[in-house]
């Protein structure tokens, strides 16, 4: 395979910035084939339409997902990429890596396919990109038998299951979302190898609301640590940070002179719910009023923590925009908790429920997000048998219309029609 | 569930090889036994590719149930 002229491509090494064309060029010097990629893509450019053919039938036995079928529609041209699988491969909780473990990962990928990865994919797996058909199944051996390593989720199953640091290194975490991650990931081995649903499905876990893994923008069901009683407040270190002998965020914003910590402009008014206020040098929270929105606890971590009752807010639905658009998850429950005690129990009960919901009613290629929205959400929080809260909605409703069901109606809707017609002629 | 395994197996077998199109969503099985849970389909469904008279057909996000013999196989029609 040679090298091929790539003027539009090489215009894109140009800037300051790391570039994948310069990335790409470097590995095709050991991976020939990887000169073909470039090709294909300048080509792309130049017709301004993609070269890859969409989809297959390429997978290991027993499997139904972690490999992505991928081919050129100009083969002849750029036989190097004429097959060009993707592969995805489970991450570790928190993507915590050996050295070890990623140079085997590499040389194993050097071996069977291009060499080329992307760490990480949007779910959140490690993605493999580019490999010939007969080398998936010795890849495959080689991942499971020699790494003890397995494929993650793709097509309509339940994807590789992602969470954030959480109790290995951060102080917010409000469960052991690692945990949690690792066993409903073994929970639903069969779900993430085998298509279930009638889309994919993901769920995500982050251990506060400033939510590292983004599981509200990306998740179906996002679970997101919270706390149920006060916030923890240390009076005298938050005397410490009004008197500037702390640094406010824990220093993250010190590159720049932003004067003096002023704790009403940065805390106080910032608070999205006006929950918190200054009497005297005492600073108090109306906890009722409070949305646990992580702010405040951000900028003085060392005068207030989360509360001590912890556990997870549950939220459904978000999804990137294929259909309607762009969506974030809508909270469901506001308070569960979320232990191994009872190995998640509440937590899988609440996401079988939604499955047998959604298997049934989900259109094809429908994320449980958009089901929602089709059906409106009155009928889904029956479904789930939840009580309406105010924080399941986005704003007050501008609809002025009361829409009854038949059973919220004393006497229900039942009428004597011909008594009424005796009084009021059609 | 209505059927028998082996008798909804019969009928999911008949709706790939006889539906108009030829790679169908799993969601489109259910009429196959509508008395069984859309998991119970998804299970016989999968159980019959693992006996190789269905196939899997992925694009990336979603996949399709097909029989071996009309599902579109990109490396066979050159
Ligand atoms: C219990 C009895 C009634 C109910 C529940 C009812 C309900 C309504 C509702 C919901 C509207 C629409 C309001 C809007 O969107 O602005 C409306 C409009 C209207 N109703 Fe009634 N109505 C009742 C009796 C009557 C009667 C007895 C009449 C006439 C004799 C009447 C004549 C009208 C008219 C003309 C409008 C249009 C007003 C407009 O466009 O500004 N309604 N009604
Ligand atoms: C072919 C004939 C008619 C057509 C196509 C028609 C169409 C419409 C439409 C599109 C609206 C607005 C509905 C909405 O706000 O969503 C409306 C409202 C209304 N029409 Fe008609 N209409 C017709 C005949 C009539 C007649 C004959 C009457 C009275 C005798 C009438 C009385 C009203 C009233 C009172 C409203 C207001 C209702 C409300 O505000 O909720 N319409 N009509
Ligand atoms: S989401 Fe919260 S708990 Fe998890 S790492 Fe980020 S800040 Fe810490
Ligand atoms: S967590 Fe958010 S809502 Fe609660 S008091 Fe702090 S800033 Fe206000």
């Amino acid at each position: 395979m040679a090298k091929h002229e790539t003027p539009l491509l090489d215009q894109l090494e140009g800037g300051p910035w790391p570039s994948f064309v310069s990335d790409l060029k470097a590995q095709a010097e050991t991976k020939p084939e990887v000169w073909d990629i470039l090709g294909q893509l300048e080509l792309s450019y130049k017709d301004r339409i993609t070269h890859w053919k969409h989809g297959g039938i390429v997978g290991v036995f027993g499997y139904g997902g972690g490999i992505v079928g991928r081919y050129s529609d100009v083969p002849e041209q750029f036989p190097g990429v004429e097959h060009f699988h993707t592969i995805r491969v489970a991450q570790p909780a928190s993507k915590y890596y050996s050295t070890e473990n990623l140079r085997k990962l590499c040389d194993l990928w050097e071996k069977h396919g291009s060499g080329v990865t992307n760490m990480h994919g949007s779910t959140g797996d490690i993605i493999l990109l580019g490999t010939r058909t007969e080398n998936l199944e010795p890849f495959f051996w080689d991942l499971t038998h020699e790494m003890g390593q397995d494929l993650g989720g793709s097509g309509s199953n339940l994807r590789s299951p992602a969470c954030c640091l959480g109790l290995s290194r951060c102080e917010w975490s409000c469960y052991d979302t690692q945990d949690a991650c690792y066993h409903l990931t073994l929970h639903y081995q069969d779900e993430i190898h085998r298509p279930a649903f009638p889309y994919k499905f993901k769920f995500k876990f982050s251990g506060c609301a400033n939510d590292c893994v983004a599981a509200i923008a990306r998740a179906d069901v996002s679970v997101i640590g919270t706390w149920k009683d006060k916030i923890r407040i240390d009076q005298a270190a938050v005397k410490e940070y009004i008197a500037g002998n702390y640094p406010s965020n824990g220093g993250s914003h010190a590159g720049r002179d932003w004067g003096p910590f002023d704790i009403k402009k940065e805390v106080l008014d910032l608070c999205p719910t006006e929950c918190m206020w200054m009497e005297g040098d005492e600073l108090k929270i109306d906890d009722a009023e409070c949305t646990r929105c992580m702010h405040c606890i951000n900028v003085m971590p060392r005068a207030l923590r989360p509360g001590a009752e912890q556990g997870a807010t549950i939220l459904v639905g978000a999804k990137a925009p294929i259909l309607e658009g762009a969506q974030m998850s809508t909270l469901m429950v506001p308070f569960m908790k979320v232990s191994k005690d009872n190995e998640y129990e509440e937590l899988i009960d609440f996401i079988e429920k939604i499955w047998d919901w959604w298997m049934e009613v989900g259109k094809n290629r429908e994320r449980v997000g958009e089901s929602m929205q089709r059906v409106g959400l009155p009928t889904f929080i029956k479904v789930m048998d939840l009580e309406p809260i105010p924080q399941m909605i986005k704003e007050p409703r501008c609809n002025p219309y009361v829409f009854w069901a038949e059973e919220e109606v004393e006497g229900g809707f039942e009428r004597d029609i011909d008594e009424f017609r005796a009084r009021h002629a059609a | 569930m209505a059927l028998s395994v082996d008798e909804l197996k019969a009928k999911i077998v008949e709706k790939a090889e006889k539906s108009p199109k030829p790679q169908l969503y799993i969601k489109d099985f259910y009429a196959c036994d509508p008395d069984a849970k859309p998991r119970q389909i998804k299970n016989v469904a999968n159980e019959l590719v693992r006996e190789g008279k269905l196939m899997f057909w992925s694009s990336g996000s979603t996949t399709m149930y097909a029989a071996p013999h009309r599902i579109q196989n990109e490396e066979k029609k050159k």
